[in-house]
């Protein structure tokens, strides 16, 4: 079957699949059959989408923070704040494959999978790249030189190489395979700590490679105007990957006020980003990486993950839903029922609706 | 003016504090020890209870700090761990503070009126009287007037805050411009607190006696209410001219700096504790930027161990110090935040149910306080209100709240709210 034209200012939502509490991971597996997610009720949430068969997998104390699939094995491996990393079989259930108690000293923030299938890389607050063998889960090597805590993770596209980035938008890049490290990328810009401040805000939050590998997308905000708010610009900072040079600078006209925490590239270089903003509506953002502003945005609540499906024509966000008792003091209001909020995890068609190419045809 | 700034029965003109006793402090005065003639030893020992107020400006999550609840579905991601207390768990960003924490009482079922910080601040360190038409002092400069000062060669109300210092007459409220918070910008002390070598202490004296002429030749034409603010601050920029040796970092131990922290909070709070031991009736501490509706988790992460390590040291050293049981210590904000998680994975303000920090001077120890709902989003029962907090500080001052009024213009004033009453299961 012919895979419908990419046409990103038709984008539409396909499919959604709702969940009471709120999700900030999602990745739809390799084989574009399941979806997994995970966030604050502590679970592994697993829905196969044919059929829409769900299962849960129950062993994480705290929240899900981090999670990815193997490239090839069936396996979904998932990280949490307590620094604990299990791996399941996605397809079958039942208990972590193995589990690693101790993969950072508090949080693991990123985990990614080289795309041979030989490396399982994790990185979170103690700002040390942890290698591990997929299959056992058993430690390889650690990679440090972050001073603060790591947000993002990437590899580039011909497997050679890793890049990582931390809170105060340092970019660095490692050697896979010797994990030697290579250079810096200068990100800096993406971190604020003014004079009265408390604490650093913001970072270098998500990274990705464009398919060709010529380009390196590193999102987060800049100009935090607080750090209790947390407000800010959000922006994506393009670098030219052969000269690590910083190429041009992407913002959004929405608005959204929180960093761009997920980024993906589609096939013909459009850049998609998804930002945060406190109760009202953020958006879903696209570029041509050449050019500042958006080429087509879309509104959608808040959501920190963003999935390709291996179609190259669905988006999966896992989006913040309302459950109608957000803001100051409730009182009397919701005393009777004050309900957490909730996710919805769409799946967004990045072309035209069918009847919509029927029409044009 | 009268000289009796300890008296605190109502409505009497003798609770004000005396300029003729601060300044008649001053003369040569270097170290506590010297003011003590016997008749003011006797005095002294009586006013011996200090107050610190630490404000965390914005609100601490209970979740992320006294009240963790991890199988509530509002929990938030962190551990918790366990306290000196057996069964009492904090939440693993104190842990300093858990390890004190049958030194102090906890209340974890706060339940406040106002969700705004613009009338909740106010509202909050007014004690939330009755409305009698008038503005209440904040409570520091409410046990300024009613107390006056502990040492009377210091000022009764200082207030360590990041940014600029000067004189805060606001928060005296009704009570007049003198019983205002004399602000410490960073900790430090006010600037020009050293007396230039080339003005010699007798030209030095007869500059004030002018200044002093001055200001009582202006007053007899003119309100003397900004002159009032004037003089007050002066007199206390003099009286801590007298006392500069309170502000000698070199004094300090080499620990203390490690155990409290680099971070302002850290070293206000060691700030706070060299003025309570050099017997400031009355420290508030204040620190910014805790109004955590974006990235609470990341924040707290960074903000609440910048309060953990330092209460629980300020604990440690007033215990050691023998002065924990004369010196109330309270630590909170405005109010709490929302059990919910926000869109930013923040969370909002909530009056309805928070957890509040206290100790010594007749706090029980180790009494942790309080029901609350399953979640932690409501209280269990009846909750405290600020008024039932003011009542509590004033009594364990030893100030009747009951028999004690201001009078304002004729009108008696009840210095905290009448509907309420001491938290008599946080008392001794």
């Amino acid at each position: 079957m012919i895979a419908p034209a990419l046409d990103v200012k038709k984008t539409w939502v396909s499919r959604e699949l709702k969940h009471n509490r709120q999700l900030f991971r999602a990745q739809f597996s390799p084989d574009g059959k399941f979806i997994a997610a995970g966030g604050q009720d502590k679970l592994v949430h697993a829905w196969e989408l044919e059929g829409e068969n769900k299962m849960t997998f129950d062993a994480h104390k705290t929240w899900v923070s981090s999670l990815t699939f193997h490239p090839k094995a069936k396996c979904l491996f998932t990280a949490d704040y307590l620094g604990v990393i299990h791996c399941w079989d996605y397809e079958s259930g039942g208990k972590p494959k193995w589990t690693i108690p101790n993969a950072d000293q508090d949080n693991v923030r990123a985990l990614v999978v080289t795309p041979d299938g030989k490396y399982l890389l994790s990185a979170g607050d103690d700002a040390i790249i942890k290698v591990w063998n997929p299959a056992n889960g058993k430690p390889l090597t650690q990679l440090a030189g972050h001073t603060e805590c790591i947000f993002s993770l990437a590899i580039s596209p011909d497997g050679k190489h890793l890049v990582s980035g931390d809170l105060l938008g340092c970019v660095r890049q490692w050697n896979l395979g010797n994990w030697k490290p290579v250079r810096e990328l200068n990100a800096k810009i993406l971190h604020t700590r003014l004079d009265n401040f408390i604490a650093d805000v913001g970072g270098a939050r998500s990274l990705a490679f464009s398919n060709d590998g010529k380009i390196l997308a590193v999102g987060g905000m800049k100009e935090a105007k607080s750090n209790a708010f947390c407000p800010g610009k959000p922006t994506v900072l393009i670098f030219d990957w052969a000269s690590g040079k910083q190429k041009i600078e992407l913002g959004i006209k929405g608005k959204s006020d929180g960093p761009f925490n997920a980024l993906r590239f589609l096939e013909d270089g459009t850049l998609i980003g998804h930002t945060e903003i406190l109760h009202t509506n953020s958006e879903l953002t696209f570029w041509k990486t050449d050019t500042p502003d958006p080429l087509h945005s879309i509104s959608n609540g808040s959501a920190y993950d963003l999935s390709l499906h291996p179609d190259g024509r669905q988006l999966l966000v896992p989006t913040y839903v309302s459950g109608g008792a957000s803001g100051n003091g409730a009182r009397e209001r919701h005393r009777e029922e004050y309900p957490p909020n909730k996710t919805s995890l769409k799946i967004f068609s990045l072309s035209a609706k069918p009847a919509e190419d029927k029409k044009a045809g | 003016m009268k000289t009796t700034p300890h008296n605190h029965a109502c409505g009497n003109a003798d609770h004000r504090i005396s300029r003729r006793q601060m300044l008649g402090t001053l003369g040569g005065a270097v170290g506590f020890g010297s003011l003590l003639q016997p008749a003011f030893a006797k005095e002294i020992k009586k006013q011996e209870k200090r107050v610190c107020l630490i404000w965390l400006d914005g609100g601490m999550s209970q979740y992320e700090s006294w009240h963790p609840l991890p199988n509530s579905k509002f929990a938030g991601p962190f551990r918790n761990i366990k306290t000196s207390i057996p069964g009492i768990h904090f939440s693993e960003l104190m842990p300093h503070t858990a390890k004190i924490a049958h030194k102090i009482s906890v209340i974890r079922s706060m339940e406040t009126k106002d969700p705004n910080h613009s009338t909740g601040v106010p509202r909050v360190q007014r004690g939330d009287p009755l409305d009698r038409g008038v503005d209440y002092p904040y409570l520091g400069s409410a046990i300024a007037k009613l107390l006056g000062p502990a040492n009377p060669g210091l000022p009764p109300y200082l207030w360590i805050k990041p940014g600029n210092g000067g004189f805060i007459h606001r928060e005296a409220g009704f009570l007049g411009t003198r019983y205002g918070a004399m602000a410490l910008g960073d900790g430090r002390p006010p600037v020009h607190i050293q007396r230039p070598d080339s003005i010699s202490a007798e030209l030095d004296a007869a500059r004030n006696a002018l200044r002093q002429k001055a200001n009582e030749r202006f007053k007899a034409y003119r309100g003397a209410s900004e002159i009032d603010a004037y003089e007050t601050s002066y007199d206390m920029a003099l009286q801590l001219m007298a006392r500069k040796d309170i502000f000698d970092d070199a004094q300090l131990g080499p620990k203390d700096k490690e155990r409290y922290g680099s971070h302002p909070l850290g070293r206000h709070i060691l700030r706070a504790r060299q003025l309570l031991e050099a017997g400031v009736r009355f420290v508030k501490v204040n620190s910014y930027h805790w109004d955590t509706h974006g990235d609470n988790f990341n924040m707290s992460q960074r903000l609440v161990p910048q309060i953990d390590q330092p209460f629980a040291a300020l604990i440690n050293d007033l215990e050691d110090r023998g002065l924990l049981d004369h010196t109330l210590v309270v630590l909170m904000s405005e109010f709490g935040r929302t059990p919910i998680i926000n869109s930013r994975l923040g969370r909002d303000h909530w009056p309805d149910c928070w957890s509040i920090g206290l100790a010594g001077c007749g706090i029980k120890r180790g009494a942790i306080i309080g029901k609350t709902t399953k979640d932690g989003a409501f209280v269990d029962g009846e909750g405290y209100d600020i008024g039932h907090l003011f009542h509590t500080i004033f009594t364990l001052l030893g100030i009747n709240p009951d028999k004690t009024h201001y009078r304002h213009k004729g009108q008696k004033l009840a210095i905290a709210n009448d509907e309420c009453e001491p938290i008599k299961e946080v008392m001794m």
